[in-house]
């Protein structure tokens, strides 16, 4: 067995320790004796989107994201939205997150266009959303709780129908009012949690590479393994957020 | 404290005066060039304890001025944090400005690389007399010169260093000019280089003061070539690591646009020892136990790159912390190289401490090191215990305040002084 990563412009969206996300995947994988390759594609790089499994995207700094957009726009769109319909899986972080839906439009009314490819849009916002929070996964996602780090200012609105990755516990999520946290389509992943999300949250990487396995292989059974790192990281992260 | 508004501009008027900022080694670079011009015989004003706020710049000056309302030198090395500088330069008036590079830090915040690069850049608008000493293998640094007045003294290494591959995590991909993607006729580290734009043409300039090879580096120093002014030296610097190599060349720079005697500052180099954390040695047992400050990617991995290629057995200790000194933010520990400790067999044992000790052990397990190399411990105590009884040298990693804790236990166990308390 093997999944192939598509790790999405790394050159640009590379903020905030991203590429812990990728390290993670890959580990768990191996330790399992799965195969694993990332391939990365940056701006202005062709590839065949149908060849891979997992798409990872993460944050960037807000100047190169135009640079991103007119790249999106000369192809990859179509091919990324193909890929979420055909059951893929999708990693996205962020403003990898941001992406994945309609459009951001800022504080002063720009309005700037994205895939689309679930259901939702981002509005700028003045007060930045920014500290170490958790949240529980939905049902269809494991059901854990994650911990991370949030620091976004944009406030995500969910679609009728669409849903969160999960319930905010502590912190602000998608926007700081419905207490939804990230999205969950198909098997698209998004979340404001950079951090980055995954090592300190080793059965959301598993839903995430689960998904993955299941979707190629149509079964997906992978083996525990030791977490105790993960979960001393974990728990000590959870406990200075909520005090229990 | 309180001060009248004008009183920085006051007390310092009439003194010739370096300013020294950009995000890694402005402490040491300034040390450099308050070292040689004590040794040159000038009665030097500098602002050791870290105060590079306004401030602190200006209690500094108000403290040397006395009763007298005037400083008792006329020269000043003022280290000047990123964002405080278009608040200080316009009242000192500096000769010269020293810019040392520019690296993401603090990554509490989006955009932090441009936004300190505006930040630079207005400052510096407002005194177009001063001559700038720019890093020129900083794409961004360098980009500075771009529509301002000043004159331009640049600096940098003009020779290849270490691994020439493609930076896949880099703090300066796109062209500040036109956004296309830069190329590189060679890396020295993280972004720094050979950099030039394809599309619109900005590069690299040549550097006026040259690391032209580096001949030996180790853990006590680096002896390398120089050319400054058209003139040749050798050099020995009294502190290891390429960034450090970096820093000599800023100063250099600075001596040399000061117009101060470059041989000079050459020979007060190889005498150089870092204080407060950047590479400070502490002997509490049989053992040296070395502090090296890693406040970000770029300079954490640079030091894993360091100690990888010694060659010799140690232990390290790795401190974590996340309060508001250090950002709440610690992701960028997943950016750094640790996987290079995983691949050397001289890494003995690895203790993890700090508020976010767990984050630092579970970001070693990634990077692939074998869990029963890792120490997870959190008292200090058992810490200083460890380090006098090692019988390896020992090398602290620490971010910012976890240094200032660590420091504190080693000074207290060995009657090493504060850094304030340093004699001139
Ligand atoms: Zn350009």
């Amino acid at each position: 067995m093997e999944l192939k990563i598509c790790h999405l412009y790394p050159e640009v969206l590379n903020l905030y320790g991203d590429r812990g996300n990728i390290i993670c995947m890959r580990r768990r994988l191996e330790w399992r004796g799965i195969g694993c390759s990332v391939d990365l594609l940056r701006i202005g790089e062709k590839a065949d989107f149908t060849q891979y499994d997992i798409f990872f995207i993460g944050g960037g700094q807000d100047f190169e994201q135009e640079v991103l957009l007119g790249d999106l726009r000369d192809g990859k769109d179509k091919s990324l939205i193909a890929a979420v319909e055909d059951g893929r899986t999708f990693l996205t972080i962020c403003g990898g997150y941001q992406m994945m839906g309609h459009y951001y439009e800022t504080h002063d009314g720009v309005k700037c266009e994205f895939l689309g490819a679930v259901d939702f849009c981002t509005v700028g916002a003045d007060v930045r959303m920014i500290d170490n929070y958790c949240f529980k996964l939905g049902a269809e996602s494991g059901g854990s709780t994650v911990v991370g780090f949030e620091n976004h200012s944009g406030k995500t609105y969910l679609g009728a129908g669409v849903n969160p990755l999960g319930r905010v516990i502590k912190g602000n999520g998608n926007n700081g009012e419905d207490g939804t946290e990230g999205v969950r389509y198909k098997n698209v992943f998004g979340s404001y949690s950079h951090g980055p999300i995954l090592p300190k949250n080793p059965q959301l990487c598993d839903v995430i590479l689960e998904s993955a396995l299941v979707r190629k292989y149509g079964k997906a059974e992978l083996e525990p393994l030791t977490d105790s790192f993960e979960v001393q990281a974990h728990d000590a992260v959870y406990k200075m957020i909520t005090g229990a | 404290m309180f001060f009248k508004k004008d009183v920085l501009a006051d007390v310092s008027e009439g003194m010739d005066i370096i300013v020294v900022t950009g995000t890694n080694g402005k402490t040491t670079t300034a040390n450099m060039l308050e070292s040689a011009l004590t040794e040159s015989g000038q009665k030097v004003l500098a602002n050791k304890s870290g105060a590079n706020l306004l401030s602190g710049v200006t209690a500094e000056f108000c403290c040397a001025a006395g009763g007298t309302g005037k400083p008792s030198g006329k020269i000043a090395v003022i280290e000047c944090d990123e964002g405080a500088l278009k608040q200080v330069v316009p009242l000192i008036k500096p000769k010269v400005i020293v810019v040392t590079n520019l690296f993401r830090d603090q990554l509490d915040r989006y955009g932090e690389v441009m936004h300190t690069l505006e930040q630079i850049k207005t400052g510096i608008e407002k005194v177009p007399d001063a001559v700038l000493c720019l890093n020129s293998g900083d794409s961004l640094v360098s980009s500075i010169a771009l529509g301002v007045k000043n004159k331009v003294v640049y600096y940098g290494l003009d020779m290849p260093f270490g691994d020439q591959n493609p930076r896949v995590v880099s703090d300066a991909i796109h062209c500040v000019r036109c956004g296309a993607e830069y190329r590189y006729n060679f890396y020295t580290y993280a972004h720094l280089g050979d950099f030039y734009c394809p599309n619109c043409g900005y590069k690299r300039c040549r550097p006026e003061v040259a690391v032209t090879s580096i001949d030996q580096m180790d853990a006590d120093g680096t002896d390398i070539q120089l050319v400054a002014g058209g003139e040749e030296y050798s050099a020995r610097i009294g502190l290891p690591a390429i960034y450090n190599v970096y820093n000599a060349a800023a100063a250099v720079a600075a001596y040399y646009a000061f117009g101060s005697d470059v041989g000079q500052m050459i020979d007060t180099l190889s005498r150089i020892h870092s204080s407060f954390g950047r590479m400070e040695t502490f002997k509490p047992g049989r053992q040296p136990v070395q502090m090296i400050l890693v406040k970000n990617p770029a300079g954490c991995t640079q030091t894993i790159e360091f100690l990888t290629s010694l060659g010799k057995d140690y232990v390290l200790i790795l401190g974590l912390n996340d309060r508001t000194a250090d950002g709440h933010d610690i992701s960028w520990i997943w950016d750094a190289d640790y996987e290079k400790f995983a691949a050397d067999p001289h890494v003995l044992k690895v203790y993890v401490t700090g508020d976010r000790a767990e984050d630092m052990q579970l970001r070693l397990k990634y990077a692939g090191l074998a869990e029963d190399k890792i120490c997870l411990e959190k008292r200090t105590e058992n810490l200083l215990e460890t380090m006098k009884t090692s019988s390896a040298p020992v090398f602290v990693m620490p971010n910012y305040t976890s240094m200032l804790e660590l420091r504190k236990l080693l000074s207290d166990a060995t009657g090493a002084r504060e850094f304030w308390e340093k004699q001139e």
